[in-house]
């Protein structure tokens, strides 16, 4: 959109293979552009970061209820995937990191390839959740065939919570351990999808030369947001895999 | 307040009919891919209004129904739908949105001097959010509706055998619009204002709108993954609120209401920005202790977040807990009592212009007295426990929803409706509508908080015969108030077929939005404003602006 | 959903609810039956300052309306203060204190409700959508929809739920408390006056919350001590008659919902026809269909087919109602045999 009298802002590419960057009309300078978008996205953050602190809550709360449930069910999951997982994450944050730093100093080539490093870092973790997952499912902790039947309202059994081998006997609601793990783990890993997927909506951007020293703002969101995917995981991976 | 911008835009006549965001394009298209913020505002003015009159027409329904003991319009199990309907399409669909998105939109970033507001494409979609929303709740009443009243307290929320999960959704979303409307304010009020628009110099509606989207990005998301996990409970009993699997319920209030609780705050604030902006201008007068309105809007966004308790004292809380949700609770009060009282002092001894908006105004600051007041009731503990969930509870948030919030966006559109529209409406109806709304609320309400003090509990869709001439009462108020409201909205529309042309600036009013062009164009300002002068210096008022038609 | 609308409603508040309360002298509270006055003192003390304010306030705008009203376009404020400072002090201070007596007070009256006296005689008052079932001490003998309380004696209940919130509300008593499942709340009070009170279901519980009353009798020492209890309405020595009736509040608190005594048809089959009167007057078992493990069956109705419909009641299910769930209540014979004689009260005469 452009208006009778105004003349928009124009960042001028750094080589041939960039292209420039056009201010926003409403902003007059790309200092600002640039600010407003990156106190928005902190607070974005900052929501994402409430909405897992309800999940947290939960977890905080059923953690002192049933102490035992947690230690247990603690034991079931494999802390060394976990661990994995969080070696690929750091490693993954670090390639991201690289990648903003490429884009600032407009190595086009660079950026490409960092982000291509992050987004395979991406798919090894989800890899590797599915097999954690299919273990869960081989144990019937969280057998996800039967993940959505209805449960028996009288005997409180819970289809989808099977423990064919008994890990977790003894101990009050097994189920609302692995509900816990699941539900967390699942809406984290719905975050590194779209973590991903932006990450590859930046690479398109990058192979056009849309981003350069001048204007490297989407990348350095987007690398925000996959550190906050990161900073999560930090915290789930202690306290469901190693706390108990 | 002064500013290089000429109060007229003087120019732009000579070179021909200045084209302004309303005419400025025309076309479905033109205003469903718009990023003007004005435009936005004006979809969201449809749309809860809209909202509004549908749950309106609910309340009515809840209204006739409770006309006699053993209800007659409805069985039990609809009246119930009703009355979760009517609540969920009040708070979610109207009350939250309603003043941001409508008149929020459209003024803050003309209060601050700016083009836009920081993020156009992200307010669009917050629209576009709140359409899915109000797609999403009107596609539950289709899945065989829900009944779990508003606030969704389980486990009867995880039994019923109703659309819990799709309304769940659609409280998802809206979140999510209303996060992002408040994201937006934030980074405008930080990063747009004009040159010379310090801090202490912007409106208090822009104030309130700040505390407001402070609440609104950090507390709304705490209700999504409330709404989520019941969502998550339904599809695959995550068990955490669930009794029969070894959750709690209670778990799940203080989750709600550790939104629900400072939403009211969402709601209110807005409508606190309103009426500051409006005491001024139809007194002539600077807002009195302009600053401790500003902090106090601040003080009520912090301490809201810590008061939530005092909608669970039945449920068994520790002393302890109880002592501190019901001490916070009246600390709360006491900012919401200097704005009151310096509200006040603004109209006192002005030079108080009796129109149709400072009636509105007016209306807002006898009745959010009581109904402030009576919130006070609840917050004292051993009240509480004879009031809770009765008519007294539900006749205390009417008065703040519908009789102050409601009123006060009412009085908001009044104020700048020649403004957005560059024309006037009858003023005579509006006065009339006015006394009409103001006599039928108070009828509808006040025999509320008889029956509930004397022990009529509330979501009942038949009672026994003690409380008939109560009910009877109120039905008849509710429908004196449905007349006023019909009248409103018909003189409304009515202005923009008639085109009785305002005046440049109608009620002398010395904000920056006044100095920008009527209706303004779509940058807002002819030149970028400059800001030299403090806020609400009426010295600078030019009267003759008063008297010029918009060409 | 609408469908009702044509339909004829449900004409179904309770029955029979204790008469209407009576305010108190100031006419807004019910008029106090126990020991909590903390609650009216407050609330009255709240009022009055709510009332100050609003006066106040309505006062000051009058008055200012009319004396400074705008004559003239370009009439000047009378005053342009946007300060004063003593005043701001006080407006702020003065509140303070006010809400901070009221806060005082208010704990003070909770923490009042929530010690329970040990002296207190423990009840049980179990909610399930959407009846009460009270439990006394030292009685086997429990009773539906109605309560009895000795006057002048701390009553303090266990509040245990079988399915959703619920909660127990007495008005005139003052006390109000959640029945969470899952958590064993308590409530006490003492009945200070003899009379017959309303208990509401306050929280919000589904269908018939609104129909999910019970009705407290307040009676005096002697009553109370009576053999049998008042809670306990007759004996083999009672007539019939007296013993249908006494046991008609049953099938009003638990089994209404489902079941009418008019032939029409809720969840459940109407209980007019299990019994007929026959030309001389006795009343004899009707012939039922039922479905009994699978195989169709007609037998006569009983006691026993009545008492085992109520207590188990799939193992014979009515023809035409194989699908419906009715659940079970574990009665005791003596009101099975109550319930018996209340059905036989609706036997229509043989043609
Ligand atoms: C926008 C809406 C809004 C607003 C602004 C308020 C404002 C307040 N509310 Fe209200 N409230 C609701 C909406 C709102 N409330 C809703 C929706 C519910 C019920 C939800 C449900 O269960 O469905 C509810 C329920 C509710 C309860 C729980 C009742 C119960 O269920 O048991 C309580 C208890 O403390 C309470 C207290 C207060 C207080 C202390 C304020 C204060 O902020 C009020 C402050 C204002 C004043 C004090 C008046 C102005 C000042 C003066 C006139 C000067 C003199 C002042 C003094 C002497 C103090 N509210
Ligand atoms: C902003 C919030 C808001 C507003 C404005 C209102 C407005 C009204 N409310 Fe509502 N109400 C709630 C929020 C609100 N309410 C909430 C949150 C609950 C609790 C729900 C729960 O318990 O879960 C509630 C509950 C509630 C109850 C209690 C139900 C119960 O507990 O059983 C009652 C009963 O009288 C009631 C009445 C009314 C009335 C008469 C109005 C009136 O002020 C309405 C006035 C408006 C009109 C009369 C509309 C006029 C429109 C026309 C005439 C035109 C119609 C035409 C078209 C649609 C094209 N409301
Ligand atoms: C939830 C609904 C419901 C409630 C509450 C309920 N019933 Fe029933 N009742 C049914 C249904 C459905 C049937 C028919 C199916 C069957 O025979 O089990 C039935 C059948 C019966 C029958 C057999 C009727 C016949 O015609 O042969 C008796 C007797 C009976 N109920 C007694 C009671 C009593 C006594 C109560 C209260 C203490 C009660 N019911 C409460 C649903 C209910
Ligand atoms: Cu039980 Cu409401
Ligand atoms: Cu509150």
């Amino acid at each position: 959109m452009s208006h009778d009298g105004h003349h928009a802002v124009v960042i001028p590419a750094p080589g041939p293979e960039f292209q420039p960057h056009t201010v926003a009309h409403h902003f007059d300078t790309p200092v600002q552009e640039f600010q407003s978008a990156k106190l928005g996205f902190w607070l974005f953050l900052a929501t994402e970061i409430l909405l897992f602190g309800g999940l947290f809550a939960a977890y905080f709360y059923f953690h002192e209820m049933y102490p035992e449930t947690f230690r247990l069910g603690g034991k079931q999951l494999d802390w060394q995937l976990g661990a994995l997982n969080t070696a690929v994450l750091l490693a993954s944050s670090w390639t991201m990191a690289m990648g903003v730093r490429a884009a600032q100093t407009s190595q086009k080539k660079l950026l490409l390839r960092y982000c291509g490093l992050t987004v395979l870092g991406a798919l090894i973790f989800m890899a590797v959740k599915f097999v954690e997952y299919s273990a869960k499912d081989a144990h019937g902790f969280v057998v996800f065939a039967d993940l959505f039947a209805p449960y028996d309202t009288a005997t409180g059994q819970i289809p989808w919570f099977q423990d064919y081998d008994g890990h977790m006997a003894g101990v009050p609601h097994g189920h609302l351990f692995f509900a816990i793990y699941l539900t967390m783990t699942a809406i984290h890993g719905l975050h590194v999808l779209i973590g991903a997927g932006l990450i590859l909506w930046i690479m398109k951007g990058a192979a056009k030369g849309r981003f350069h020293a001048g204007y490297y703002l989407p990348v350095d969101l987007v690398g925000l947001y996959w550190h906050l995917v990161d900073l999560i995981w930090i915290f789930l991976f202690p306290l469901l895999y190693l706390v108990p | 307040m002064t500013t290089n911008v000429p109060a007229l835009d003087a120019g732009a006549a000579a070179a021909g009919p200045r084209r302004n965001f309303l005419d400025v394009a025309t076309g479905f298209w033109s205003w469903a891919s718009t990023l003007d913020h004005k435009r936005i505002g004006l979809m969201y003015l449809v749309g809860v209004s809209l909202a509004f009159l549908c749950g309106g027409l609910f309340a009515l329904l809840v209204r006739l129904h409770l006309w006699e003991p053993h209800g007659t319009l409805f069985s039990n199990a609809d009246y119930n739908q009703i009355f979760t309907l009517h609540g969920a399409f009040m708070v979610f669909l109207f009350v939250i949105p309603a003043i941001p998105g409508s008149l929020g939109n459209i003024l803050l970033p003309l209060m601050l001097g700016a083009k836009d507001v920081a993020l156009p494409r992200l307010n669009l979609l917050s629209f576009y959010l709140w359409l899915v929303g109000a797609a999403l709740a009107t596609l539950a009443i289709v899945f065989g509706g829900f009944d779990t009243g508003w606030t969704f307290y389980t486990p009867y929320s995880l039994y019923t055998e109703q659309a819990v999960v799709t309304i769940g959704l659609a409280v998802f979303v809206l979140g999510f619009s209303s996060i992002f409307t408040g994201l937006n304010f934030i980074v405008t009020v930080h990063k747009l204002r004009a040159p010379g628009m310090t801090w202490f110099r912007m409106p208090l509606f822009v104030w309130a709108l700040y505390a407001t989207s402070l609440l609104q990005v950090l507390a709304t998301p705490v209700l999504g993954i409330t709404v989520l996990l019941v969502a998550f409970e339904r599809l695959y009993h995550v068990g955490i609120f669930d009794p029969r699997l070894g959750g709690d319920p209670v778990l799940f209030e203080h989750f709600f209401w550790f939104y629900s609780h400072p939403a009211v705050y969402i709601m209110v604030l807005p409508a606190f920005g309103i009426i500051s902006e409006l005491v001024s201008v139809h007194s002539r007068k600077p807002v009195f202790g302009y600053k401790l309105i500003a902090y106090s809007s601040i003080a009520i966004a912090v301490i809201s977040f810590l008061v939530w308790g005092h909608h669970m004292f039945t449920s068994g809380q520790s002393t302890y807990a109880m002592f501190a949700f019901s001490f916070l609770t009246f600390f709360v009060a006491i900012p919401t009592a200097i704005k009151e009282f310096s509200w006040v002092a603004t109209v006192w001894r002005g030079s108080i212009a009796l129109n149709s908006p400072m009636l509105y105004t007016l209306a807002f600051l006898i009745i959010f007295s009581i109904g402030g007041l009576t919130g006070v009731i609840l917050g004292a503990l051993a009240v509480n426990l004879h009031l809770h969930d009765t008519y007294f509870v539900v006749a205390h948030f009417h008065y703040v929803m519908m009789g102050s919030i409601a009123v006060a966006f009412f009085a908001g559109l009044h104020h700048w409706w020649p403004k957005i529209f560059g024309v006037m409406y009858d003023e005579f109806l509006a006065k009339i509508a006015c006394g009409i709304i103001f006599v039928g609320f108070n009828a509808t309400f006040i025999p509320q908080f008889i029956m509930g003090s004397r022990g009529m509990p509330r979501r009942y869709a038949t009672y026994v015969p003690d409380y008939t001439d109560f009910h009877k009462a109120s039905t008849i108020g509710a429908i004196v108030l449905g007349c006023g409201i019909a009248l409103m909205v018909y003189y409304l529309v009515a202005s923009l077929f008639q085109r009785r042309q305002a005046m440049q600036n109608h009620w002398g009013g010395v904000t920056l939005e006044w100095h920008a062009p009527t209706p303004p164009p779509v940058e807002n300002f002819t030149t970028p404003p400059v800001v030299t002068t403090e806020v609400y210096d009426y010295s600078t008022l030019d009267l003759d602006t008063m008297r010029r038609p918009v060409q | 959903m609408f469908a009702h609308l044509i339909q004829d409603p449900p004409k179904n508040f309770v029955e029979d609810p204790a008469p209407p309360v009576v305010p108190d002298a100031a006419g807004q509270l019910p008029r106090l039956a126990s020991t909590f006055t903390d609650v009216d003192g407050l609330y009255y003390f709240t009022i009055v300052v709510c009332i100050f304010f609003f006066v106040l306030i309505a006062g000051v705008l009058a008055y200012t309306v009319v004396a400074h009203r705008r004559k003239t376009i370009d009439q000047a404020p009378a005053s342009n203060a946007t300060h004063n400072t003593p005043l701001e002090v006080v407006w702020t201070v003065v509140p303070l204190i006010i809400v901070m007596v009221m806060f005082a007070w208010g704990f003070k009256g909770s923490i009042d409700m929530t010690t329970v006296p040990v002296d207190a005689r423990w009840y049980k008052a179990t909610a399930k959508q959407w009846n009460w079932t009270f439990t006394y001490p030292n009685s086997t003998q429990e009773s539906y929809g109605e309560l009895w309380l000795e006057v002048d004696k701390n009553a303090a209940f266990v509040l245990e739920s079988t399915d959703v919130l619920h909660a127990f509300y007495m008005p005139s008593m003052r006390v109000k408390r959640d029945v969470i499942p899952g958590r064993n709340q308590t409530v006490w009070f003492r009945p200070t006056e003899v009379g017959v009170y309303h208990l509401f279901c306050a929280e919000y519980c589904g269908n018939d919350h609104s129909r999910m009353y019970a009705k407290v009798n307040v009676v005096t020492a002697e009553q109370y001590a009576s053999k049998p209890p008042p809670w306990v309405k007759w004996d083999d020595s009672t007539p019939s008659a007296a013993a249908a009736s006494a046991e008609k509040q049953i099938y009003r608190t638990l089994c209404l919902a489902c079941h009418t005594t008019n032939g029409a048809q809720l969840v459940g089959p109407s209980w007019t026809n299990l019994f007929v009167r026959q030309a001389d007057g006795t009343v004899v078992g009707a012939q039922r269909e039922v479905v009994v493990a699978g195989q169709r069956q007609t037998i006569t109705v009983d006691e026993a087919y009545i008492a085992e419909s109520i207590r188990k009641p799939d193992a014979k299910k009515v023809i035409g109602f194989e699908n419906l769930p009715m659940a079970a209540f574990a009665l005791d014979d003596q009101k099975i045999k109550g319930l018996v004689e209340f059905m036989k009260t609706l036997a229509p005469a043989a043609k």
